[in-house]
Parts: structure tokens; sequence; C-alpha cells
């Protein structure tokens, strides 16, 4: 293990439908935003790479359908994600809302090893919009009370802050990446018992 | 006797009905390379995939995922809201109708009908409707990965093998970078977790002249596309081997503790290095028949000769502890010793040879390596001690602990070995049979036949003639193995397996038999008749019998 492969992070944007979680990961990867609306079914993927303190990151995104109907993927597509982006939409209160039962979903279905310090971050999108419906006060007492979740305010239409809440995500996936090892010190010694290996079946019985 | 070739298959032409009256079909005591005392472990893993295979649902999911997601929102709909699904099937119905900005209708929802149906849509409060075109596994273009996968050399690949974790990331590719196509892997993670969510598993996708394989085991997803000859089943065996290759190099245990307690583990840090052992096993396995036909070949050695080898291995490697020794020489097992009442699984012996094969370093030194045989015990590593004997290096020693102390002492035995193989030329004997390239298939003096394989099935160990002219270039000699694939996966085939098979094709006439004792794939000119291909292999049968001493390892040894 001595020369480390690029690191590979999962991580997983959810988020109520519309609030805009394809348009944050489209402007993230491709710089990329375009006002037509068109729903997630299932999931999309994209990659990109970054550098998180001098180390290159290739983080594998998963964008989720926000819509219930959709969401036909399973339990596994959770599996070892390494970092979660709960997504809402400033304009909107009832995707604010709605964080608490995203979060809660995640934890059941990805059922991480230290869900205390897993690391989520929140973004509220759509700050460009003039009608706000969430103050940035309420949502950081929100991620307060969930153990200190980073808190962005983005516009994915305009590009403000959706760099900078994506780089929060791999830094912190990263940050618990460093501690795991692969567990075996010492593998098992075989114990020759006489018996664990079966003598052959053999298939001919002349 | 009549009975084995009633399910004899007449595809093309088969005037000869009255072959079964005049043709003594087989002399029941002629099975060539039969041992009674064990040489190898012979479960068939074959056997074992077939019976996973008959006991669950073999499923092909045809069609796209697109389809079937579609299918189950529609499902969902109709169980919770009528009107729902009225929406869709609305929506599914003009493609225009998913052009909505944010909640007010774009300007391109011109037609009554679209408009009509964006309104349906916000009156429900539901701006999401299901755009026919998009898929709904979208791989958005622009990033270089989308790239290299759309580029030709990787799409025109003939064959696909991935391995990635149950989470979806990349853990091996056969071609290109695994590090490119952490997007597509991610694809497939979707594929197999929706199709789990149903409490259902993913077998295979049939999609044009493309068949992908899904295996899932201890936290692992295999994945194999093909547009070969090879089936499901032959698929499904080519990715065991590569879960074994897996657990070869981390042990059973260690895969799975790992992944308990770090499901979002990047298992290439664990396996960098090990990258040559897979493709090489890959490359192993699209040439060597052995594999296939989970058998071994032996060099064909006088048995004196052989005797020789065995004889001094038992004596100046008796050592406590030792499980097995072996000599292999050009991926041809030369000898073999091993334990009472332990026996090396002709899949474990591949993962031997693929070691050797794939490793130059074991040419200059002597090496001491830790090696899991999955058959033998997955839980654990055995220490190879692997030391070429000649200077050559064509005949490898191997010398199989479970003393992780043993190097010296082994290292002893191998002077000792070699010393006196020296001495009875033994070394000489086994460079010139491999100089003689095994055999050809004239000296079997049968007319028309081009090429066999012939396995033994008590000792699980083949043979099969060089490959002479009109199998002397790679294209030719990949479409007999395809052959071979073919007929391999029809007489073995789940539904209907057949002990016999004769078949015209378009360019050679092919026979497969498959009797308790062993199976026998024959390839002939395309003009030969049944009865000439029957007569031929019987012919053919005692030439191996009268042979077999020279081309099978018939008694076990051990220490």
């Amino acid at each position: 293990m001595a020369s480390r492969k690029k690191v590979l992070l999962k991580v997983i944007i959810l988020g109520d439908s519309g609030v805009g979680k394809t348009s944050l990961m489209n402007q993230y990867v491709a710089k990329k935003f375009s006002n037509q609306y068109k729903a997630t079914i299932g999931a999309d993927f994209l990659t990109k790479e970054v550098m998180v303190d001098d180390r290159l990151v290739t983080m594998q995104i998963w964008d989720t359908a926000g819509q219930e109907r959709f969401q036909s993927l399973g339990v596994a597509f959770y599996r070892g994600a390494d970092g979660c982006v709960l997504v809402f939409d400033v304009t909107m209160p009832n995707t604010f809302r709605s964080l608490d039962s995203w979060r809660d979903e995640f934890l059941i279905q990805a059922s991480p090893r230290d869900p205390e310090n897993f690391p989520f971050v929140v973004i509220g999108n759509k700050v460009d919009l003039e009608n706000r419906g969430v103050s940035g006060r309420r949502a950081q007492g929100w991620c307060h009370t969930k153990g200190d979740i980073p808190y962005f305010e983005t516009s994915a239409k305009e590009a403000i802050n959706v760099e900078q809440a994506f780089q929060a995500v791999a830094k912190n996936a990263m940050a618990q990446e460093t501690d795991v090892e692969l567990c075996s010190e010492f593998p098992d010694p075989i114990k020759l018992s006489g018996d664990n290996n079966k003598p052959q079946g053999n298939n001919c019985p002349c | 006797m009549a009975t084995d070739h009633r399910e004899a298959e007449q595809p093309v032409n088969t005037s000869d009905s009255d072959f079964q009256e005049d043709v003594e079909f087989v002399e029941t005591n002629c099975v060539p390379g039969k041992c009674n005392s064990a040489v190898f472990d012979t479960t068939d893993e074959l056997d074992d995939l077939t019976l996973n295979l008959a006991n669950g649902v073999i499923q092909n999911h045809r069609g796209t995922i697109t389809s079937l997601i579609r299918k189950r929102a529609k499902r969902s709909n109709t169980l919770k809201d009528e009107e729902a699904d009225q929406d869709l099937a609305n929506s599914i119905a003009s493609e225009e109708a998913n052009s909505i900005e944010q909640s007010e209708l774009s300007s391109e929802l011109s037609e009554d009908e679209n408009v009509k149906n964006g309104l349906e849509d916000l009156s429900l409060q539901d701006t999401e409707s299901v755009p026919e075109e998009s898929p709904s596994v979208t791989l958005i273009p622009s990033s270089s990965e989308t790239d290299y996968v759309n580029s030709l050399e990787w799409k025109q690949q003939k064959k696909h093998i991935f391995i990635l974790s149950e989470s979806g990331k990349p853990i091996y590719s056969r071609h290109g970078s695994e590090d490119k196509l952490v997007t597509v892997m991610g694809v497939m993670q979707a594929l197999v977790s929706f199709v789990q969510d149903d409490k259902d598993n993913l077998r295979s996708i049939v999609a044009g002249d493309h068949t992908f394989v899904f295996m899932n085991r201890d936290h692992l997803t295999f994945v194999g596309v093909t547009r070969g000859r090879e089936s499901t089943q032959q698929m499904l065996l080519q990715l065991t081997y590569m879960y074994n290759q897996v657990i070869s190099v981390l042990t059973h245990s260690t895969l799975v503790r790992t992944f308990k307690q770090h499901r979002n583990f990047d298992l290439r840090r664990p396996l960098s290095g090990a990258e040559k052992f897979f493709d090489n096993l890959l490359n192993l396995m699209d040439v060597e028949p052995g594999l296939l036909l989970t058998s071994v070949r032996c060099l064909p050695l006088d048995s004196s000769v052989r005797d020789i080898v065995s004889q001094t291995i038992v004596q100046h490697a008796k050592v406590k502890d030792l499980v097995f020794a072996l000599i292999i020489a050009q991926n041809q097992l030369v000898a073999l010793v091993r334990m009472k009442r332990y026996y090396l699984h002709p899949m474990d012996l591949h993962l031997i040879i693929n070691l050797i094969n794939a490793s130059e370093s074991f040419k200059a030194a002597e090496s001491w390596t830790p090696i899991c045989l999955p058959k033998f015990d997955a839980t654990g590593f055995l220490q190879a001690y692997v030391s070429y004997l000649d200077e050559e290096c064509q005949s490898c020693l191997l010398l199989l602990s479970v003393d992780i102390e043993a190097f010296y002492t082994l290292s002893e035995c191998r002077a000792k070995i070699k010393e006196r193989l020296d001495r009875y030329n033994a070394l000489t004997a086994i460079g010139n049979s491999l100089q003689r390239h095994s055999y050809s298939v004239q000296q079997c003096s049968i007319g028309d036949l081009r090429h066999f394989l012939y396995k033994a099935r008590s000792t699980a160990q083949y043979t099969s003639p060089e490959l002479g002219p009109p199998y002397n270039t790679p294209e030719q000699q990949d479409r007999l193995f395809g052959l071979y694939h073919f007929l391999h996966d029809k007489v073995h085939s789940v539904s209907r397996p057949l002990k016999l098979l004769y078949h015209v094709g378009k360019y050679e006439t092919l026979l497969g038999w498959v009797t308790q004792g062993f199976e026998l794939y024959a390839v002939f000119g395309p003009l030969v008749t049944k009865n000439v291909a029957i007569h031929a292999v019987n012919k053919l049968l005692r030439w191996i019998k009268r042979e077999e001493d020279r081309l099978f390892i018939l008694s076990s040894v051990t220490f």
C-alpha cells in the first residue's frame, strides 16, 4: 500500500424535487446552467476530479430523484457513501422542513458506522431569487442542532458558492477516509485439522 | 449404449440415420486418464453454477433500465394516485410536456395539448413529468470520462470485465483505467441495486449482440460484458475465477471483515499491484481451455521420469506443515505431491499457475509469498516458496506450507531436489518435452480430425494437441476457442443437457460427447459424416488410452 492511488469519494445529493439538485451538480461539474426543468428519473451520475489538501480526489456524484415515485433505485443505492449533500430551496419553506426526513432516511438506508459524525453538507439553493422564504439564521440553527453541519447558500444559476459547498463535502469526507486501513494486521493462519478440506467427490462410480 | 446418442442434434445435414445400428459406440472400459486414487479435488465448479442457476430463476432482463424504472414508477403510481398516473400517461404521450421553466410555462409549449398537460402538472403541484426520451440513468456528456467510454477503442473490445464494490466504487476494469470508469460503475451498481430492491438478483442483460453478466459475492459485484461466444454460464465461471483471484490476494475473511467495518472502502488500495494477476488470468482464460474445463493439463512425460520427479519431492521435501509441492512448466503440471487428506482443486491450481505466469520476479530469486487458495481454505494464507529449477526458467518448483517460518527449510529442500533431478536428467527430460510442444494431432493418425479437448473427469485433467493449421493464426485460434465454448455450452446446457452433440458448422464439424468418465470435444473438417466422426472419436479414445501414462498423472503421490 505504499503507492496510494487516487481517492474516490461517493457523494449523494438529496432533497425535495425541484430544489435544484441536478442544476447544482451540473453547475459544479460542467459549469452549465439551464432554466429548463427535467425531472431526474432514478439517478444521474457525474464525476469530477478535485484537489483536496494536495491529494487528487475523484468525486463520484450521485444525483437522485427528488420525486418519490422515481426513487426506485433501492436501498443499495445509498450504500457506502462517503458524503451527503442535503439541498433545499430558500424560497420554499416546505423543502427546508423536509431536510429532517431526508437526513433520517439517508442514515437509515446507508447506515454509516458513525452517524453522528457523518460528513453532511446542507445547501440552501436559489439565493438569486427574490422571494426568500427561509432565513439563513433558521437554516444555520437547524444545522447546528444536527452536529454542526456546514451550511452554504448557493445559486446554481449564478454559480455562487457551489464550488465551495462541494469542496467542503470532499474535505470532510477525506477527513474520515484517512483513518481507514485494510483490516488485516495479521491474517488468520490456516490450521491443518484434516477435515476442513473435503475429500473429492468422485464423479466416477466405476 | 444406444441411448447415448439419443440426444444428438442434427442441425444441418445428417443423412446417415442408420448409425445407431451399426456403430459400436464406446467400449465402456475405455476411459483414458481415469484413476481410482484421487489426484485432485474434482468437484466441478460448473456443476455448482448449474445448480445455482437451476435453483434460481434465470432472469434475462431485456430492455433498458429506463423502461424498468418507468414501469416501476407507473406501478407505484397506480397504487397511490390515479390522477398522477393519468399525468404520467399524458406526459409520456407528449414529449414536450417536460419543458417547463420553473413554475412558468416555457415558450416552447405552443401546442394546446402541451399547455393542457403542463397545467395539469401544475394543478397537481407537481412540475415533474416523465420525459420520453431522456434515459433514467443519464450519462451527461462533457466529461473526459464520457469521451473515453465512447471511444471506439474501448467500445470495440470483445470482452469487458469489471469489479466494483457494493457501493459502486470501481476496483478493476480489464480495459482502460478503472479511474476513468467511475460513472459507468455507478450505473452498474444502480442496475444491481434496482433489481435487488425487489428481492431479486440481476443475472444478465442481453442488449443487441452484447451479453452483460452480473455476479454478486461478498460485497463485490463482478460484471462481464461479451459479444463473443461465451454463454452466461461460462461468463459466470470466468467471473468466479476473478472472484477467486481477489480472495487469493486478500483472503475471504479479510475481505468480509473490511467491508463490514467500512462499507465505503476503496479496495483498490490493498489490491494495488495485483492488477497484473487479473489481467493475466483473463488472458489465460482466452487461450487456455483448462479454465473452461476446470481441469489441468499435464506436461506429457514418460511415466518413469514423472515418477522420479515425484519421488524426489517426496523424499527431499518431507517437511512438517508442507501441504502441497508441485512443479509447473509452461502452464502445465509436471508433478504434484500432497499431504494425505488434502486435495488441490483445479481452480486453485489455475490461480497458482497464474501467479507464476504473471510475475517475472520469481525468475530472479527464490521467493516467499502468501497465497490464499479459496477452494482449499478461503480464510487464510498458505505460504508459497517459489523457485525455478533451471537456468532457462522453465520448471518452477512451488512448496506450499502453513508454516510462515519455513522459508529456509524449504530453500534447503529445493537445493536437494534440484541436485537429484539434475543427477537423473529429469530437468533435461522436462526441457525436451517442452521443446516438442506437446503433440500434433497427426500423431493420433485420425484423418480429418483437426483438434480436440479430452477431459478425464475423475482426475480433473485434460489433454489436447498443439494448435496446427488451420488454427495457426491468433484469429483462427480465437475462432476455434469460440467453437469450443459453443460446444461446451450446448452439452452443459442447464435446460437441456446433452450427452452427445454432432454439429455441422460452416467450416468444421463438431462432436461433443459427455459421459460420466470423460468429456470430449472434437473438431473435424466440414465434410465428415456422423458415422465417420463417431468412428474417429472411438479411435481417438483408444489412442489416448494408449498414451495415458504419458499424458496424465494417474496416481496420486502423498508425503
